[in-house]
């Protein structure tokens, strides 16, 4: 009774704003409720959802999706595991480093695109102006405005505020192994590859699967960085499935359509999620 | 073995070196072309540092906030502090409500031992797993029916969903850290629960609910896309969309649009660093800034 007493206001909170738009959207996606046709909305069915799938206006964007996914999360895991394994040694400075990243971390996603926006500018950015002195270029790039260019630079700009967490997960993983195994392994003879190989990564499986679950999450549901810094262009190079939701609803004001193209990009995280949990978990297991 | 030592320190520095340019070098870029001539920005090569510092870009905002149209500076200058002012509005808000609510559902999962505690535990944590992006079609569909769009306190209630999951998993957590026997201590000397809630474990959760309070804000400060959808006037805008529409324009001043920038990532940033021990801590107790 005290209980559900005490958990009644959050409770309502989350039902409010979740559960019940849930629900809705289920029901908007049965429907043909376009804004633009007041008063035409009626009950068809799985016909959005089966319009979606026979339509290379839904597999092209998921493609594009699981390509900058991937990407993003090879980018994030790979950075994150070599700035973690760098913090887990012991030297003066560590706990500065550690609090900067924080720094990174605390920038909201539309203000990280702003500043790729700027460092990645074809006239006047950062990186031109030092590729160019490097003799890298011969002259300044537009490297948002063409594949695959587009697509590798959106991976370091949306990487660069997730790497931060990821990297302390990991840290708090590599600091739960114990030392003396390290040094039994050494006295063994292990080199500094075999003690990663056959010590660490075994042992850091199971936060490295958290972690690989969770990036793999955010970044198939990507918006806020694509809505600032690509607009899903250039010619829909960068169109993932967030940006299609939104055009989708927002633009074209078919919610009908955009509801269920969100359910199908919902199904497909969490059967993503799931079926990373087995994969990975199993191989904990082993 | 000392030859070994100034080897390994030498190699860690120079990977260091390169982590700290990777952290903050972005960002300090972006700092010294704020405090830049709109000119100089447009130099090649770059300028690293700004010579002379010019705070212009940063009056422009103030002088836009107070006189308007007279200002003649652009549309998005004049209402960033406005934008500004409702952030710190929301994010307040939604960290104060989120750790008052979320203590009083993070107690009983973390000591009472009732039917459906597993469930309701993962049920709140689930909720999550649906993509903001399939809610936010229903939502404003039905906020602008009920004529609840456009207003500062939907966005503190939504918000509020967004970070309720992570406060009570990390509260619950953390107030399984303190000891039965002090709680027991107060029951015998005839507290209510409540009141055990209040004058045993709360003051006594504070890092607790420090971090929790911390990482509610910035989530809440960072959230972009319902505080896009769900505002219609600048009435209503926070930083984030103000930012967008700077960033999205290509008719503004570079140096206007940095500048914006920048303010808008002080509060964040400011509080992460000044509170980085909790925060560290209170994201390694299983919450996520997503």
């Amino acid at each position: 009774m005290l209980a559900i007493l005490f958990s009644a206001p959050a409770v309502i909170i989350i039902a409010a704003t979740i559960l019940v738009p849930f629900g809705i959207a289920v029901f908007l996606s049965l429907h043909k409720w376009n804004l633009k046709r007041p008063g035409r909305e009626r009950f068809i069915g799985l016909e959005n959802y089966t319009d979606w799938l026979t339509d290379s206006d839904f597999w092209q964007p998921l493609q594009t999706t699981f390509i900058f996914a991937i990407g993003a999360v090879l980018v994030i895991v790979i950075i994150s595991l070599l700035v973690a394994l760098l913090l887990n040694e012991k030297f003066p400075g560590r706990g500065l480093l550690r609090a900067l990243l924080l720094v990174p971390w605390a920038i909201p996603s539309v203000v990280n695109a702003l500043l790729w926006k700027w460092l990645l500018n074809p006239q006047y950015g950062l990186f031109n102006a030092i590729w160019y002195d490097l003799g890298i270029i011969t002259e300044y790039q537009n490297v948002l405005g063409s594949m695959p260019s587009v697509m590798i630079w959106l991976v370091i700009a949306y990487s660069w505020i997730h790497i931060p967490l990821a990297t302390l997960l990991l840290l708090s993983g590599l600091q739960t192994i114990p030392g003396d195994i390290y040094e039994s392994a050494i006295v063994d003879g292990a080199g500094i590859f075999q003690r990663f190989l056959y010590i660490t990564l075994p042992m850091l499986r199971s936060m490295l699967s958290i972690v690989i679950i969770f990036e793999m999450i955010f970044a198939l549901k990507v918006f806020d960085i694509i809505f600032v810094l690509t607009a899903g262009g250039p010619a829909d190079a960068t169109n993932v499935l967030g940006w299609t939701i939104y055009t989708e609803t927002f633009r074209k004001l078919d919610f009908g359509a955009g509801s269920s193209i969100a359910m199908l990009l919902g199904a497909i995280t969490l059967g993503m999620a799931i079926l990373f949990y087995v994969f990975l978990d199993r191989g904990v297991e082993q | 073995m000392h030859q070994h030592s100034r080897l390994r320190l030498t190699i860690i520095y120079c990977c260091a070196a390169v982590l700290l340019i990777g952290t903050v070098g972005p960002f300090l870029w972006l700092v010294s072309s704020s405090f830049q001539y709109e000119r100089q920005l447009l130099n090649r090569p770059p300028q690293w540092l700004p010579n002379p510092i010019v705070l212009d870009s940063y009056r422009e905002i103030f002088e836009g906030a107070i006189l308007g149209e007279e200002s003649g500076v652009p549309y998005q200058s004049r209402i960033f502090l406005g934008s500004f002012g409702n952030s710190f509005a929301i994010a307040g808000s939604v960290a104060v409500i989120a750790v008052v609510v979320g203590s009083l559902a993070a107690y009983p999962l973390a000591r009472l031992n009732f039917r459906g505690r597993n469930v309701l535990l993962f049920g709140i944590l689930a909720s999550r797993l649906i993509p903001a992006l399939s809610l936010a079609i229903p939502i404003v569909l039905v906020a602008k029916q009920i004529g609840m769009s456009d207003r500062l306190i939907t966005l503190v209630f939504i918000n509020l969903s967004f970070v309720l999951p992570y406060v009570i998993w990390l509260l619950q957590s953390y107030f399984k850290t303190i000891p039965m026997e002090l709680e027991d201590a107060g029951r015998i000397d005839g507290c209510s629960r409540l009141q055990v809630v209040i004058k045993i474990i709360l003051p006594l959760a504070r890092p607790g609910l420090t971090s929790a309070a911390i990482l509610a804000f910035l989530v809440a400060w960072g959230e972009f896309l319902f505080a896009l959808l769900l505002s219609e006037t600048p009435a209503s805008y926070t930083s984030t969309v103000v930012v967008s529409l700077f960033a999205t324009d290509v008719d503004v001043s570079f140096v206007s649009i940095i500048t914006a920038g920048v303010v808008s990532v002080i509060p964040p940033i400011v509080f992460a660093l000044i509170f980085q021990r909790y925060i560290i801590s209170g994201l390694l107790s299983g919450s996520l800034k997503g």
